[in-house]
């Protein structure tokens, strides 16, 4: 979450903002995104309530690609006054909340349910992406660690592996902004063609969630991508995205050890340690909330108490992809990163779209 | 658009997210809070 921490003093020094004044900065971005995100959802009840008493067959848009769509304009017409930033940049704090509320709407069965052909697909697409990225990287000639921090963009979870992978192998502050615009971009894009695709094909909520977890890189992206598409999509591809986010320790490591044997990171000293630093935390959260709700902690409308909680969470998450994307800056990128990763996450979608697609009609997933 | 962030020291953005939703979850499982609607 970036915050504008410091402040200057009139002497010209940098000091540290307090507790409460961070607090503070947070507001005004935190009504921008829960306003958004409201609107989002009263456009979808609207929608409906007319379309209902008015007897219109009209297909329900849910309030995520409403809320994205608001946040979109205000983003690239009027754009994001500086006041905003602070709580605007919380979404993915609010993402990793509602992930762990989500827990709380899956038992244990259901996680081990989503089944070990599931699991053998994220490992597949996951050592597909890793390879084809350095294939694409050498073919475009970008610079090496440009190269690396985008295949772990795009074989893990987006923003936050190219965040976590940065210091671990040394990488440019340029090259990450890079790797960083060029999954977001093609995150904002996957959210409008993924839904189309997976209805096009009929695809199961099963089938398309899976798909939406492996292809989409961006958790938050995958979650939307996912909830686009039904509630229960949106599970499945939340439960397949944290799978591959829990990997995200080895990958870095993985990186780090190469780039360090080549001279040109810090070496690692201690491998647990730097796996525990790595992993992201809300993981075990969504675990031991699906293990309560499994053991029977909570009464029924507790539950659905919960995993409303994680839908308000989700909603001031929905707005805050679309208020945080910027056509403008994700255009001053260059072509380059920008075709690897378009060409990268085409051919990423397609074959992991006939692996999923395959492994529901002939293996029933 | 997401920048990147320096590392900072102390705990990351995950454990306090995880922290405020358990500690929601305790609030509704004492039911401390009303209801949730959506």
């Amino acid at each position: 979450m970036a915050t504008a921490a410091n402040t200057t003093t009139p002497l010209g020094l940098s000091q540290p903002l307090s507790l409460g004044r961070r607090i503070v900065a947070l507001i005004p971005g935190l009504l921008l995104l829960a306003a958004v995100g409201y609107a989002g959802k009263f456009i979808e009840q609207s929608i409906g309530t007319y379309t209902k008493s008015h007897h219109i067959t009209f297909p329900n848009i849910e309030y995520v690609l409403w809320a994205i769509v608001i946040g979109l304009l205000i983003s690239n017409t009027i754009g994001i006054p500086r006041v905003f930033e602070p709580g605007v940049a919380t979404y993915e704090f609010w993402l990793k909340a509602g992930i762990v509320l989500l827990g709380s709407r899956f038992l244990l069965g259901d996680i081990l349910h989503l089944g070990g052909i599931s699991l053998l697909l994220i490992a597949f697409a996951l050592t597909l992406s890793l390879t084809f990225m350095h294939i694409l990287g050498r073919t475009f000639k970008l610079k090496p660690k440009l190269t690396s921090l985008l295949a772990v963009g795009s074989s893990i979870c987006g923003v936050s592996a190219i965040i976590a992978a940065k210091p671990a192998i040394d990488a440019d502050d340029e090259d990450a902004s890079y790797a960083i615009a060029a999954i977001l971009a093609l995150g904002a894009i996957s959210l409008f063609t993924f839904p189309l695709i997976g209805h096009s094909l009929h695809l199961s909520d099963k089938a398309y969630g899976l798909w939406a977890g492996l292809a989409v890189d961006n958790t938050a992206e995958a979650t939307a991508a996912g909830a686009l598409y039904s509630d229960a999509a949106g599970k499945v591809a939340v439960l397949a995205k944290t799978s591959r986010n829990a990997l995200i320790g080895f990958i870095v490591l993985g990186y780090a050890i190469y780039w360090a044997s080549r001279g040109q990171a810090q070496a690692v000293t201690n491998k647990a340690e730097f796996l525990w630093s790595k992993f992201p935390k809300f993981v075990l959260g969504f675990l031991l909330i699906s293990l309560l709700a499994t053991l029977s902690f909570f009464t029924k409308p507790q539950l659905t108490s919960i995993a409303n909680l994680s839908r308000w969470a989700f909603l001031l998450t929905f707005a805050g992809v679309g208020l945080r994307t910027s056509f403008r800056s994700l255009g001053k990128q260059g072509w380059r990163p920008f075709a690897v990763g378009a060409i990268g996450e085409v051919f990423i979608a397609l074959v992991t779209l006939g692996l999923v697609y395959g492994a529901d009609r002939f293996l029933h997933l | 658009m997401s920048q990147p962030t320096a590392p900072r020291r102390g705990f990351s953005l995950d454990v306090y997210a995880v922290a405020l939703a358990l500690l929601l979850v305790l609030l509704v499982r004492l039911n401390v809070i009303p209801t949730v609607r959506w």
